[in-house]
């Protein structure tokens, strides 16, 4: 039941028989339940412990070194879904500087390019530890496995720098 | 949590210190699960939004512009990511989930075997009155409220950016949302 568009209920607060007078008491009032509720938070719905404990271990993913490809386009925000197609491919582009990366992630693996061609080394991160290594020929072209469900990164060490791409799901 | 220490933990964190970031897992990870408790996800679907926010932060730490405000970075990547999973609609999954108190209790927390206990029965039952009757507000109220009683409370500026709205109009949206859960809470006589 949505009570939004009702407002029914809040008003037996507002100067019916509930109504305590100042708003400095009804302040108080709704800072004390504000409180009970926080406390009801941390013990019905607490983050998950194993959440937590990966939340502490993506420290090592820091890396100041290798240089973030940053998502520039995403089919399942920026692309106009066509009709009939049930389960169409995920594309993302990444960019750094003069390097481009396009993914294309379906069920069955995944492929990419990266712009200008050349050759380079990937691992398909899917957190802190060692990943799926991929090879990207002298045309730029790369092809694997579908990555793990959940966040996943692509490492590329091309000739001269290493480049990460955004963490997303994929 | 306060923001000049988040600034000065993200700029320790970026110098190598490991227990500066593990205070900002500690000090933050309830506002980005409160986020994404508040959009509603599956377990699945939210655990790897969750995941996926924190990865994103690691990366990008040192690279961030305000790093006092990291609690609004984190709050509006995993803001963006739960719409990601609510656009993508092959992902979505019925919103109202009838085991969710159940497996809650499935769940037992240290805090929550306290509460078993018989002297604390009666605080108990009265902790789970008021998140029924929170969990049966309005969609928007819920959501607002999720996410303010992260723990620790989060600023209006990360409230802002963990929902899209304005910070202007959380002050009014809050107090109307206690209004009405105090009233259901009346109603119910558990107050």
């Amino acid at each position: 039941m949505r009570d939004d568009e009702a407002g029914g209920s809040g008003e037996l607060f507002d100067g019916g028989p509930f109504d305590r007078g100042t708003a400095d008491e009804d302040a108080a009032e709704q800072g004390r339940t504000e409180d009970e509720l926080r406390q009801a938070a941390a013990i019905l719905d607490p983050v998950p412990p194993e959440l937590r404990r990966i939340a502490v271990e993506a420290y090592a993913l820091h890396d100041l070194d290798a240089r973030i490809a940053e998502l520039t386009f995403d089919s399942l925000v920026d692309a106009i879904p066509v009709r009939g197609v049930a389960d169409p491919p995920r594309m993302l582009t990444f960019h750094t500087g003069e390097l481009t990366v396009d993914v294309e992630v379906t069920p069955h693996g995944l492929m990419g390019q990266l712009l200008p061609p050349q050759e380079a080394s990937i691992e398909v991160l899917s957190g802190p530890q060692a990943g799926a290594r991929l090879t990207a020929d002298d045309l730029g072209r790369f092809i694997g496995d579908p990555p793990p469900a959940g966040p996943f990164a692509l490492r590329l060490r091309t000739g001269d720098e290493t480049v990460v791409t955004e963490w997303l799901r994929a | 949590m306060d923001r000049t220490d988040v600034g000065a933990l993200v700029q320790s964190a970026v110098d190598g210190d490991a227990a500066a970031w593990k205070a900002l897992v500690e000090g933050l990870s309830p506002l980005v699960w409160s986020v994404v408790r508040a959009h509603r996800l599956s377990d699945a679907d939210g655990h790897e939004v969750y995941q996926t926010a924190w990865f994103r932060f690691a990366q990008h730490l040192g690279r961030i512009r305000e790093p006092d405000k990291a609690g609004s970075w984190l709050a509006s990547t995993t803001r963006h990511e739960c719409l990601k999973v609510i656009k993508s609609a092959k992902r979505l999954t019925p919103t109202d989930d009838p085991q969710l108190l159940d497996r809650v209790s499935e769940d037992r927390t240290p805090e929550q075997s306290v509460l078993d206990s018989e002297e604390a029965a009666a605080q108990s039952e009265r902790v789970r009155f008021l998140w029924q009757e929170f969990e049966a507000l309005g969609e928007r109220c819920r959501q607002l409220l999720r996410v303010l009683i992260a723990s620790p409370p989060p600023s209006y500026q990360e409230v802002s950016a963990a929902l899209g709205i304005a910070v202007g109009s959380i002050g009014p949206m809050r107090q109307r949302c206690l209004r009405r859960l105090r009233a259901r809470l009346i109603a119910r006589g558990a107050l």
